[in-house]
């Protein structure tokens, strides 16, 4: 497994964002925060940290004057995040 | 932690995803009982509601539409309120999209031709129900849009049945009656 897959998903937070992310279509910032159980300021360091590896997709816009942050996984997340599961299965005790 | 742990925090994140049927149940009470109450109103006053050539087409157009724009809000509103959107819910909030694309196709395509737009509607009604229950996998639904499909042949085969009657009952079976059924299904997927 690769090093960037294994530096990125072996934190639970960010294990927790990219596992919810697979099974959604897309997701908010809001509920990222209620699925992962971590404070906000947590929540915006781990997200941008996958932004920048690719992991997942950020879209910010404004509705009625707030922020809505909307999330979504990429292709080079879903495929990482197999590698990943398929790498802690065979390790499975 | 190791990897057992990670699996299992993996299981319990999915699992976090539920589809909530219980919105796309009030789709379709809300339908079902708007447009029975749209044909009964028509069945009952029928010299009101055809009172010039183009009358019942406005009747038959624009209350539909208003309620589109209605349940098009209250969607998004609970999709905002839920916070995410699952593939499953995707698929089915586009396959009604096109249908509310396709209806009102029908219904223009309707004025110009001159043709009747209830068994078309009602066919392609039947086609959106019964895709829609197979995805969610509800038997109720999909046999609803498949019985929409019987309603279609026997208003082709004896056309001068009345419409309305036949709306009626299509629309009960098809939208209202496993409206309820999904709404009383607990739902945990």
């Amino acid at each position: 497994m690769n090093k960037e897959i294994e530096k990125l998903l072996f934190n639970p937070i960010r294990l927790k964002i990219v596992s919810f992310l697979i099974s959604v279509e897309s997701s908010s910032f809001k509920k990222l925060i209620e699925v992962s159980g971590a404070t906000k300021g947590n929540i915006s360091i781990q997200i941008k940290k996958l932004e920048d590896a690719g992991f997942i997709k950020i879209k910010k816009k404004f509705e009625k004057n707030y922020p809505l942050t909307v999330c979504y996984i990429t292709s080079k997340g879903k495929k990482s995040f197999d590698i990943f599961f398929q790498y802690l299965k065979s390790y499975e005790g | 932690m190791n990897s057992t742990e990670q699996i299992k925090l993996i299981n319990d994140t999915i699992n976090k995803t539920r589809v909530n049927l219980k919105p796309l149940s009030f789709n379709f009470i809300f339908w079902g009982l708007f447009l029975n109450v749209m044909s009964i109103i028509h069945y009952l006053f029928p010299s009101f509601i055809q009172q010039t050539d183009y009358s019942s087409s406005i009747y038959w157009i624009s209350l539909p539409l208003l309620g589109m724009i209605y349940m098009t809000r209250w969607n998004i509103k609970i999709g905002k309120k839920q916070g995410y959107e699952t593939i499953m819910g995707r698929t089915i909030r586009i396959i009604w999209t096109v249908f509310g694309f396709g209806w009102l196709l029908i219904v223009l395509s309707s004025i110009r031709l001159e043709f009747h737009p209830v068994p078309m509607i009602l066919f392609l009604l039947g086609l959106v129900i019964t895709m829609t229950g197979m995805i969610i996998k509800f038997k109720p639904l999909t046999i609803g849009g498949m019985v929409l499909f019987v309603f279609v042949f026997n208003l082709l085969s004896d056309p001068d049945q009345n419409y309305l009657i036949v709306n009626m009952i299509g629309v009960t079976l098809g939208l209202l009656i496993p409206g309820i059924f999904l709404n009383r299904m607990k739902t945990n997927e």
